[in-house]
């Protein structure tokens, strides 16, 4: 790799940046929309077309000119579009509602907390070992530079991930405590009390691939688990991706783990006092954390970039090198995979209660993490 | 330096789970609910009193809004006790036409019941599977009376029609539906880890408190007592009709709804029956246009889905509407074992047990 000047590894790592950017605001809107498509198939609910078609509004009329060129079949899957470019249309323009008595500098930033703390954690994912693309020569200044797949693939990558994402619970917490108010107040001491035990067994799942790899690197890791390891080692990568992902669930907040906002119980959770953008925000940074959890849990337990996990890759024939070699597509499409199960839960369990919850995590997670951990160190002495 | 005090909080009127505008007071020690005190009469709208200024055939339309889940259990209710009342003898065909709509209606709500309950445990696809089969129910309603939730469906004497043509499939189709529906809802719930432990040894109430607080219904049932007024006193065609009556001796949240699916599929069996041995003749009896009434009181009890509702009705000589009402509503007293049941469980709890209990405000207000 080439010297960089100062300003040409800014340049690239705000390429770099944008790039991840657009990534993210692609896929959580379609997350979103594919949330509406797939609960809506099953739960075989009819869509917006067939109920908000005869209505007026933005969301109405879009909806309505959809309706008429719906006749086309391409269209036709697509047709719930224009009502997710309405609804956050929506969350732009409505009134930013501050309640009297909260505090308001916390209350202003939480949300902004837990936005940045789920976006941040993008910096040290590995979409693609090695370089992603060189930049053409006739560019200025940062022509014929190489374009990493990873932002900051640092040789501590999972430290910062792991401490960038337990950032996340503060923004909840305080967006609980500075609304002031008795509901979101039980959301927030839910959230902190959730979010801080399952962050334990979360890591301790996560240990399996940082002793399986022998590093601490997020490329390294990911090519480590999916290359290198032995075949001894699957059990204890699929136990310790079934207790990541439970943990994970409860991480973000979703069924059957969404304690923090369980609508029923609690109106909203700790986000029944925001509104407008500032709600979107939180909504937002909810979908940001699933596609990390989803992101996190391709890369270390399903191989991330390459196409088979838990070592198998090397019995690909070399010949096939559109899915012999890593690419990036490949993790992208795993991510949304797993952004698709948790949909799919979604749709099919009820809710724990809260301290059923806490038993689960602290009864039976973490002894179980911790065996586990124990039979990858022996995997890793012996094989 | 460091304090702690139990928090008061208001559950409701406005809260997703307090099915309409019940309030909640609670005391809460972090989660745990130290006291509860229900606050009703948000939804009153004085149905009994303004009933006493109505004709008798006028009622009827007042008792749609009691438990407008269940409108034409109430409409039975009334039309029944009016003619007890009146000594008014209904033919047999219409007898049969109401006990099918009476089961149908039981379907109705208890459908929405399971959906409601299901929501608030969090099971989001039971509750759009319960209102997508509930659909056809109302349809079979929209067809014979018009309306789908305030039905009006009975006239005193008989029906004020008889069914439309195609109502045997559209019964049947909904039969089939219901019942394909009920296998998917167990699929989803019966087995299901999460459900066993958000319900098994939740919002216990046992017979004897049953008894004490006067709560009939699904509630007792599952208490362990087969009462069921439509075996123990046989109304419109109960007594002709083949059915069991599910109890459950666990008497919390998941016997409940054991007992409650169960119903549903009794009722399936009812309606069946009465399809199969629908007799011919007249569906309205000969009545005189205006009903004068003598002196005399009535009480008529009958199995509404979530109890025995009962009209009470008081009147006097030559009176053309009744010099006193009063309906026993069962959701009123369900609602008041809500303090006994959630003390020193869980807000979970709370939501849950308000679902099992399985109340509608409309009544409770009145």
């Amino acid at each position: 790799m080439p010297e960089m000047t100062l300003v040409q590894t800014l340049l690239i790592a705000f390429i770099q940046a944008i790039l991840i950017i657009v990534f993210v605001f692609v896929a959580v809107p379609l997350t979103i929309f594919s949330e509406r498509k797939v609960l809506g198939f099953v739960q075989q609910r009819l869509g917006s077309t067939r109920v908000a078609g005869r209505l007026g509004g933005i969301t109405g009329l879009m909806n309505r000119g959809m309706w008429w060129m719906g006749k086309i079949p391409i269209v036709h899957y697509f047709r719930g579009l224009p009502g997710l470019v309405g609804d956050i249309f929506k969350l732009f323009i409505k009134e930013d509602v501050k309640p009297a008595k909260a505090d308001r500098l916390v209350y202003l930033i939480a949300p902004a907390i837990s936005m940045v703390a789920a976006m941040m954690v993008y910096a040290v994912v590995s979409f693609y070992p090695g370089v992603l693309f060189t930049i053409p020569s006739w560019v200025p200044i940062i022509g014929g530079l190489p374009v990493a797949g990873a932002m900051a693939d640092v040789n501590v990558g999972i430290l910062i991930l792991l401490g960038i994402a337990s950032v996340g619970v503060y923004g909840i917490v305080l967006g609980a405590w500075a609304s002031n108010s008795k509901y979101p107040l039980l959301g927030g001491l839910r959230s902190a009390a959730q979010m801080v035990s399952y962050e334990v067994p979360l890591t301790l799942s996560l240990l399996v691939p940082v002793i399986l790899a022998g590093s601490l690197s997020f490329g390294e890791m990911t090519r480590g688990v999916a290359t290198g390891s032995s075949p001894w080692a699957i059990p204890s990568l699929v136990f310790g991706f079934f207790v990541y992902m439970t943990c994970g669930y409860a991480e973000v907040n979703r069924l059957p783990f969404d304690m923090p906002e369980a609508e029923n119980e609690l109106v909203a959770g700790f986000h029944t006092e925001y509104s407008g953008m500032r709600f979107g925000l939180f909504y937002l940074a909810e979908y940001i954390n699933m596609s990390v959890v989803a992101a996190i849990a391709s890369a270390f337990f399903f191989g991330g970039p390459w196409l088979l996990p838990f070592g198998l890759q090397s019995f690909v024939p070399e010949a096939c090198w559109w899915i012999g070699q890593p690419h990036w597509y490949i993790y992208v499409a795993k991510i949304f995979f797993f952004l698709f199960v948790f949909i799919w839960v979604r749709g099919s369990w009820p809710r724990y209660r809260y301290d059923q919850i806490m038993a689960v995590a602290w009864k039976y997670l973490i002894p179980l993490a911790l065996v586990n951990l124990v039979v990858a160190g022996l995997v890793r002495y012996f094989a | 330096m460091f304090k702690s005090q139990e928090m008061e909080i208001n559950m409701g009127p406005q809260h997703p789970s307090t099915h309409g505008v019940l309030r909640l007071k609670l005391r809460l020690d972090g989660e745990t609910v130290k006291y509860c005190y229900p606050v009703i009469g948000y939804l009153h709208r004085g149905i009994e009193k303004i009933c006493e200024n109505k004709a008798f055939f006028q009622g009827q339309v007042w008792t749609d809004r009691l438990d407008y889940c269940s409108a034409i259990s109430n409409n039975l209710g009334w039309a029944e006790a009016v003619e007890k009342l009146f000594g008014i003898t209904v033919p047999r065909r219409a007898q049969y036409l109401r006990t099918m709509l009476n089961e149908l209606n039981r379907l109705n709500s208890h459908l929405v019941w399971l959906a409601t309950h299901a929501m608030d445990i969090g099971a989001l696809t039971v509750f759009l599977y319960c209102f997508r089969d509930r659909e056809k129910i109302l349809d079979i309603f929209e067809a014979f009376c018009g309306s789908r939730l305030t039905t009006t469906a009975m006239r005193i004497g008989g029906l004020l029609e008889d069914v439309p043509e195609g109502f045997d499939k559209m019964v049947k189709d909904a039969l089939h539906a219901v019942r394909t529906g009920l296998v998917e809802y167990e699929t989803l719930l019966s087995e299901n880890r999460i459900w066993l432990k958000r319900t098994v040894g939740v919002a216990k109430l046992n017979a004897d408190d049953c008894m004490a607080y006067g709560i009939t219904g699904p509630m007792l049932r599952a208490a362990g007592i087969a009462y069921d007024i439509r075996k123990a006193h046989p109304y419109a065609a109960y007594g002709e009709m083949q059915f069991d009556v599910p109890t459950r001796p666990e008497a919390d949240t998941y016997a409940r709804y054991l007992v409650r699916l169960e119903e549903m599929r009794q009722s399936v069996r009812i309606i069946e029956q009465c399809l199969e041995g629908l007799p011919e003749g007249p569906v309205m009896a000969k009545i005189p246009k205006v009903l004068k009434s003598e002196v005399g009181e009535v009480y008529h009890p009958t199995e509404a889905p979530k109890g025995e509702i009962g009209f009470y009705l008081v009147s006097e000589k030559g009176g053309a509407n009744p010099y006193r009402f009063h309906v026993r509503a069962p959701g009123f007293f369900n609602a008041q074992a809500i303090p006994l049941m959630v003390q020193d469980s869980l807000v979970a709890d709370v939501i849950a047990t308000i679902g099992t209990l399985d109340i509608v405000l409309g009544e409770i207000d009145r």
